[in-house]
C-alpha cells in the first residue's frame, strides 16, 4: 500500500483544474505505472508489492485467488503479476551508470541493458538489439523467466487450488482443467512464466515429487514429466530443486 | 507496455528534394572560426561532411537497387572489419547494423546465389564506413536513423541525434492526466522524435505543435511525421521558440523542450562524434548553458493554459537545481510542483512543473 501512496503523490497535483484532487484516488492504473516509469527517484522502493496492489496491473493473469489469498501473511510478492512499468520501477538499469555527463554530451550507441531487480537481486540483461528499447523489453522478459525459476513462494497444501496461470500451461487432458481455461500455453508465450513459477512452487511444496504434483494437477506422472522436460530452463530448475531434496534428475 | 511494433508507413518515403539546395544545407555549418573552437588538436577530418555527391535521402530509406554478388559483399565485410581498431570492438556491431540497414530484406525462399540488393553502391558504403571509423562521423548519420523508444527516427547531418535520456520526457507526458486530448508544444523539435512519440499516444482532440529554427530540422521532422502517419496530429512550424505559437497562446496543455544546454566553453571538449559532427545550433546553450532554458521559462506562463504542464531537459544537476529554485522563487505565484527528475544514471536531467 505504501507503493500506491507513493505513486499517487507523484501524480496528484495541488493546484490545477486538470488535476482535481478528487480525481487522484481513482487514477487509471496505466497512469500510475507511467508515473512510476517517469519518476526514477521512486525506483527502489523497499516495499514488497502485495498481491492486491499488483492486481490492478494490466499485465498477465490477475494473481489467482487460490494461490494467494490463503497465505498466512495475506500477501507476498507477485512480481510476475506486475506490469512491465511496475517491475521496471523495482529495477536498477545498469547501462548508464558511470557514463559521464550524458544527455547532449554523449553519442554512444550503447544499447545493452542490464537490469538488477532489487527485491530479489536477480540480474537480467540483453545486448543483442541496437534499440535500447527492445533490449529493455527482452531483459524484462528474461527477468520474468528468472523470477519464475528462482523465486519460490510458500503454498499451503491443505487447501491448495492451482491458480489459473498454472492451469493454462497444463496439457488439456488434465482432469482439473475446465474448458474455460482455454488452449494450452507453451514456453514461447510470455504467460508461460507465471504458470512455470506456480508449477515450481507446487513442486517445491511437495518436496520435488513429480508424482505427488501430478496427482494434484490431475495428470499422470509421465504427462507432468513431459511438460517439465519440454522447456530447458524449467527442466533445469526442477532438477535443481529435486537435487536439493536428494532426488534423481528427470531426463 | 513496451511495444515492439513500430512499423512506420513505408509508402511515405522522402520525396527526393531538390538536391542542390539540400546539399548546401547539408554542408558543414561550422564557420571556420567555430571550427577551430570545436576542433580537437589533431582532427583527421578532411572530407566535407557529407561529400558533394551524397544522396540526401537517409541510406536506410533508399530503394535497394544495387545488385552485389555475395563474394564482393563478403570481401567488403572483411576489409571493413580489418579497419576496426582493437580499442573499439563495438564497431563490429555497427558494421553488422550498417549492412542490415543497407540491404533489402531477403525475400523468403530466395535463391542464395542471387545477388544481394543494396541501397547504395558498394564503394559508397565503403566510403561511409571509412568516415565513420576514421572521421568519427556518428553511426546514426551513416545509416540515417536512430532507434529511439519504439521508433526508428530518421536523422541526417544538421539535425541532432535523439538521445536515450530524452525518451523519459515522453513517459512524463503520458503521466499527465488527460494528456490525450490536449494541445502540446515541442520546442526545438529537431528530428521530431518527441513530437512523433507524443502524437502517437494522443486521442482525437490531441495535437502537437513542433517548432524549430533550423530548416534541416524542420525537413527531417516532417519526414518522421510522415513516416509514422501522424500528419493530422503534428503541426510543424519554423521559428524561434514560442514565436510561431502566437495563435495558441494560453491554450497549451503542455510545453516540452530539450533545448541546447551545453555551456559554450564545454563544446571543444565534446567527444568527436558530437563536437565535430552534430550541429552547434542544437548544442550550444551560451555561457552557462542556460540561455535558451531561461528564455523558455520566461515564455511559459503565457503559453500554458491554467494547470498546464511543462518539462525541460537540462545539462544535469546544477542546471536543474538552479531552474527549480529560480522558477519557484521568481514565479511562485505562477507555478507549482516544480521539481527536478532523475534520468537513468541518477542525474537530475529534467525540470517539470505545472502552471497554477
Ligand atoms: C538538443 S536539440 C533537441 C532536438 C530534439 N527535440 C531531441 O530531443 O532530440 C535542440 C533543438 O533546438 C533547436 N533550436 C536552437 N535554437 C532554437 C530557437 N531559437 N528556436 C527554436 N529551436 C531552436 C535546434 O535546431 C535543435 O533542433
Amino acid at each position: 500500500m505504501a507503493a500506491r501512496a507513493l505513486l499517487l503523490r507523484a501524480t496528484a497535483r495541488c493546484c490545477s483544474p486538470l488535476h482535481s484532487p478528487t480525481a487522484a484516488p481513482r487514477l487509471h492504473p496505466r497512469l500510475r505505472s507511467h508515473a512510476a516509469a517517469a519518476a526514477p527517484q521512486l525506483r527502489f522502493p523497499a516495499l514488497s508489492f502485495s498481491a492486491s496492489a499488483a492486481s490492478t496491473s494490466s499485465h498477465g493473469p490477475s494473481g489467482g485467488d487460490a494461490g494467494e489469498g490463503e497465505d498466512d501473511k495475506g500477501a507476498y510478492e507477485n512480481y510476475l503479476g506486475m506490469s512491465d512499468d511496475e517491475l521496471m520501477a523495482q529495477c536498477d538499469m545498469g547501462t548508464f551508470k558511470s557514463s559521464g555527463p550524458g544527455g547532449q554530451h554523449r553519442n554512444k550507441r550503447e544499447s545493452a541493458v542490464r537490469l538488477r531487480h532489487h527485491p530479489t537481486g536477480i540480474v537480467a540483461q540483453a545486448v543483442e538489439d541496437r534499440s535500447q528499447h527492445k533490449n529493455r523489453s527482452s531483459a524484462l522478459s528474461r527477468l520474468r523467466t528468472l523470477i519464475a525459476l528462482k523465486v519460490r513462494r510458500p503454498i499451503n497444501l491443505d487447501n491448495y487450488t492451482p491458480p489459473v496461470e498454472l492451469l493454462q500451461i497444463l496439457p488439456l487432458k488434465s482432469t482439473i482443467r475446465s474448458k474455460d481455461v482455454g488452449s494450452q500455453i507453451g514456453p514461447n508465450n510470455p504467460k508461460f512464466s507465471p504458470g512455470m513459477q506456480a508449477l515450481l512452487d507446487l513442486l517445491f511444496a511437495v518436496e520435488g515429487s513429480v508424482s505427488e504434483a501430478a496427482k494434484i494437477l490431475g495428470l499422470s506422472t509421465g504427462a507432468l514429466s513431459r511438460l517439465i522436460l519440454s522447456d530447458d530452463s524449467l527442466r533445469a530448475a526442477a532438477n535443481e530443486l529435486r537435487a536439493s531434496k536428494g532426488l534423481k534428475p528427470l531426463r | 507496455m513496451l511495444s515492439l511494433s513500430a512499423r512506420p508507413i513505408l509508402s511515405a518515403f522522402l520525396p527526393k528534394p531538390k538536391p542542390r539546395r539540400l546539399l548546401l544545407l547539408l554542408r558543414p555549418r561550422r564557420s571556420s572560426a567555430s571550427a577551430s573552437a570545436l576542433t580537437p588538436p589533431t582532427p583527421r577530418t578532411t572530407t566535407p561532411d557529407p561529400p558533394e555527391d551524397a544522396d540526401p535521402t537517409p541510406l536506410f530509406l533508399r530503394p535497394p537497387t544495387h545488385p552485389v554478388p555475395e563474394a564482393s559483399l563478403a570481401a567488403f565485410r572483411r576489409r571493413a572489419a580489418a579497419l576496426v581498431p582493437p580499442s573499439a570492438p563495438h564497431l563490429h556491431r555497427h558494421l553488422r547494423w550498417l549492412l542490415a540497414d543497407a540491404s533489402a530484406p531477403a525475400p523468403s525462399g530466395a535463391d542464395p546465389a542471387a545477388p544481394h540488393l543494396l541501397r547504395a553502391p558498394l564503394d559508397e558504403l565503403e566510403a561511409l564506413w571509412l568516415r565513420h571509423v576514421r572521421d568519427r562521423r556518428p553511426f546514426q548519420y551513416v545509416v540515417g536513423n536512430e532507434h529511439w523508444k519504439d521508433l526508428v527516427v530518421a536523422v541526417r547531418d544538421g539535425v541532432l541525434i535523439p538521445r536515450p535520456e530524452t525518451e523519459t520526457v515522453v513517459d512524463m507526458v503520458a503521466a499527465v492526466e488527460g494528456f490525450q486530448d490536449g494541445w502540446w508544444a515541442d520546442l526545438g523539435t529537431g528530428s521530431g522524435a518527441i513530437a512523433v512519440a507524443v502524437a502517437r499516444m494522443l486521442g482525437p482532440g490531441g495535437r502537437v505543435f513542433a517548432t524549430d529554427v533550423s530548416e534541416v530540422a524542420v525537413e527531417v521532422a516532417r519526414l518522421n511525421v510522415q513516416r509514422y502517419g501522424v500528419q493530422d496530429k503534428v503541426e510543424i512550424r519554423r521559428g524561434s521558440w514560442f514565436e510561431p505559437l502566437e495563435d495558441v497562446k494560453g491554450k497549451l496543455m503542455g510545453v516540452i523542450s530539450n533545448p541546447p544546454y551545453i555551456p559554450t566553453d564545454d563544446l571543444p571538449g565534446l567527444q568527436p562524434e558530437v563536437g565535430w559532427h552534430e550541429p552547434k545550433l542544437a548544442l550550444d546553450g551560451g555561457k552557462d548553458g542556460l540561455d535558451h532554458l531561461l528564455h523558455l521559462c520566461e515564455g511559459l506562463s503565457s503559453a500554458l493554459m491554467p494547470g498546464g504542464f511543462f518539462v525541460f531537459e537540462t545539462n544535469g544537476n546544477k542546471q536543474s537545481e538552479f531552474l527549480v529554485d529560480f522558477i519557484s522563487t521568481k514565479w511562485s505565484s505562477s507555478f507549482c510542483d516544480v521539481e527536478a527528475v532523475l534520468d537513468f544514471a541518477d542525474i537530475k536531467r529534467f525540470v517539470r512543473g505545472y502552471r497554477r
